[in-house]
């Protein structure tokens, strides 16, 4: 039996649990390729034309599975990680959208997904998927807590600096790296983005190399645990409904407040509405604390160019005044 | 102290609740086109439509000498929940020093009691609970007048009469206070309610049109181009999927006796989106479903542009309207909805519902 999981939107967080997990079912997995321009056009055709990038782009990845002979696509319903929080709105409709919007309902596998920490391994959410999949419970069971060694292992190499699919090869390979510490007079740069905005490539357009040729370090909202920055917003009176716009806050805060960076850029994709609001927290944060803060908006037209051009003139800015 | 409210829908019961708590109320100008230009201006790009009119809606009462605002934070939960945060910010960096006071559903909110014991002022609990009380009451009754006015509206002999009807009715309820008053002003109001003549339309000749989608945009005419009077004037009926007196019974009552309306949307909803996402778009896609059981023609679906949860309503209301065989026509609301483009959509539409009622009927 084959499964297609998307190289979208989460893959590149929970990817690593959800591909152990199905494959320590015993089943095969398949991963749709790099978001391209062919994934991008099908997604573009199907989905509303106001909703934001990175659905389209998903949209493209499931009609590309559709057609790639799989048995099963799995459209997890990502409900909450975080005691009465939850996700966007637009994960928590997904297999609803994909349901009644694209035209493979029978192969469409999902439950839903809810823990109270970034932790989804508790095999309970995976159960529904028992009697498609032809499993037992104690299948699901063991599955589950085998993969959670697996992604356990891929968020401690997220947290040792490494990018998210980096540690996902490093994590495959068995390998056990080192920490990664900005070198000395090295510029450090803050990027804040949800993840598949920094990790595909085709969104970000490779912002992680370029910085990296520029010789910058680079932090991410993921190379924090969950812990280090949970009382970061201890003293908003309210912070967002959605779990990963606030790792995303709390890390920019934490940034802004720590030290640790010498700039901060916020990736954010056309059509994103949490960001409308993380953006001019961001805005006004840098304001008060006077560490320079760029953003960057992606859609399904930016030109690389455009893009290189920015994130150096803000690099040689920051070189500049380091220098002084 | 003065104090404000952000504008939606029949402002008088805001108002009539912080009087009657002895406050010094002032009402914030209806949303002009200035107030969004305020708006605009002054919130970030991607903030959603509401966001935006709000803001200039604030701003206007601050520059009336307005020194406190009450809003409620919970129309979601989606971006609404956050509207204040971001709301405070942006005034306080224009220099404006207010008080924004925010009620959050009591369980989740930390400073609830503080809020309430500042807006309950010198009145003792037994007054807060008669003046709630007094105004739930008013709202279920304007709510009921309001619906009734839309129903007649279209059959009217005379153009603008249910209009000025409406306006006086909501005066009458204005000058009531207490339980008395009440019931001399809704005598009042069936009197003028019966006062509006109309043609008499046979019924398989009505259009019946349901207004569904997002709270705000729903509720408040002066930024949905009036869409039920324009509706009216077109020749149809119009309902909404929200109003007042049921976003109360949905949530500030414990649903213990009766079924709120948007707790049957919901359940209607959950066939297309299996549970809540946030802000209103279950309720929206159920209402949908409830309108045709209730036989009306063609649905107006109103988002404000690139609203998240009405952006997955949008994307399954193609799949709905062909399941249950009923036109839908969905309306993203911006500050650059353009009057004529989208006047002649819905023409269009409305054109399109009156085809195809009249060969169902002919059939
Ligand atoms: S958080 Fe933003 S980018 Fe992500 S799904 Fe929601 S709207 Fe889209
Ligand atoms: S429901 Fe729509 S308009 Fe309301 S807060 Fe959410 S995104 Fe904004």
């Amino acid at each position: 039996m084959k499964i297609g999981i998307p190289r979208a939107l989460l893959y590149f967080y929970y990817g690593p649990f959800w591909e152990s997990f199905f494959k320590r079912l015993g089943l095969n997995v398949v991963i749709s390729d790099s978001t391209n321009k062919a994934i991008i056009n099908r997604g573009i055709k199907v989905a509303v034309p106001e909703i934001c990038v990175p659905i389209k782009i998903l949209a493209g990845h499931y009609l590309t599975l559709a057609q790639q002979n799989v048995d099963y696509i799995f459209v997890p319903r990502m409900v909450s990680i975080r005691k009465r929080q939850f996700f966007c709105p637009k994960f928590m409709g997904l297999p609803d959208m994909v349901k009644h919007s694209l035209n493979f309902k029978e192969k469409i596998l999902t439950c839903d997904v809810v823990s109270d920490n970034s932790n989804i391994s508790n095999y309970r959410n995976y159960l529904p998927l028992a009697e498609k999949l032809g499993k037992t419970k104690k299948d699901i069971k063991i599955a589950a807590q085998e993969a959670e060694k697996d992604w356990l292992q891929f968020r401690k190499f997220t947290q040792l600096g490494y990018p998210a699919p980096k540690a996902y090869e490093l994590m495959v390979k068995g390998l056990n790296p080192v920490k990664i510490n900005p070198k000395p007079g090295q510029i450090r740069i803050g990027l804040l983005g949800y993840v598949y905005n920094m990790y595909d490539p085709y969104i970000s357009l490779g912002i992680f190399d370029i910085l990296q040729e520029n010789n910058v370090h680079v932090t991410t909202f993921d190379m924090f645990s969950e812990n280090e920055l949970r009382n970061v917003t201890g003293n908003m009176s309210k912070v967002l409904f959605w779990t990963f716009s606030n790792y995303l806050l709390e890390a920019g805060l934490h940034l802004f407040n720590s030290d640790q960076v010498d700039g901060i850029i916020h990736l954010t994709a056309f059509g994103c509405g949490p960001d409308s609001f993380l953006g001019k927290l961001f805005e006004l944060e840098s304001e008060k604390k006077g560490i320079p803060f760029m953003t960057v908006r992606v859609d399904e037209h930016t030109g690389e160019n455009h893009l290189v051009t920015r994130v150096e003139a803000f690099t040689d800015m920051l070189k500049r005044s380091k220098a002084v | 102290m003065k104090i404000s409210f952000p504008y939606m829908g029949t402002v008088l019961v805001y108002k009539k609740l912080l009087q009657l708590l002895g406050h010094e109320v002032i009402i914030p100008p209806r949303p002009t086109k200035r107030t969004i230009d305020l708006g605009v201006k002054y919130s970030p790009e991607f903030a959603c439509f509401p966001f935006k009119v709000i803001m200039g809606t604030y701003i206007e009462a601050c520059e009336m000498g307005v020194d406190t605002i009450v809003s409620s934070g919970g129309f979601g939960p989606c971006r609404a929940g956050f509207y204040g945060e971001i709301h405070r910010r942006i005034l306080k960096s224009l220099g404006y020093d207010i008080d924004l006071i925010i009620l959050d559903q009591p369980l989740q909110d930390k400073n609830f009691l503080k809020k309430v014991k500042f807006l309950k002022g010198n009145n003792s609990w037994l007054d807060v609970i008669k003046a709630v009380k007094f105004t739930y009451r008013l709202i279920q009754e304007i709510d009921r007048f309001e619906k009734e006015i839309y129903r007649l509206m279209p059959y009217e002999t005379e153009p603008g009469q249910a209009k000025k009807a409406w306006n006086s009715i909501q005066a009458e309820f204005d000058q009531a206070i207490d339980q008395a008053g009440l019931e001399r002003a809704k005598e009042r109001s069936l009197d003028i309610l019966k006062s509006i003549k109309v043609h008499e339309i046979p019924e398989k000749d009505k259009i019946r049109i349901g207004i569904v989608g997002e709270i705000y945009v729903v509720m408040e005419p002066s930024i949905n181009m009036d869409m039920e009077e324009l509706l009216c004037k077109l020749g149809c009926e119009v309902e909404r999927s929200q109003y007042l007196s049921e976003w109360v019974d949905h949530n500030l009552l414990p649903n213990i006796f009766k079924k709120s309306r948007d707790a049957m949307f919901i359940e209607k909803g959950k066939p297309y989106i299996g549970r809540a996402i946030g802000g209103h778009a279950q309720q929206s896609v159920g209402a949908i479903v409830d309108f045709k059981d209730r036989n009306f023609d063609g649905i107006i679906h109103l988002m404000p542009f690139a609203c998240l949860p009405e952006l997955i309503s949008q994307s399954i209301i193609p799949r709905i309207s062909k399941e249950h065989n009923i036109p839908v026509l969905t309306l993203a609301i911006d500050e650059q909805t353009g009057q004529t483009n989208a006047l002649t959509r819905i023409e269009a539409f409305i054109d399109l519902v009156r085809n195809k009622k009249a060969s169902v009927n002919i059939a």
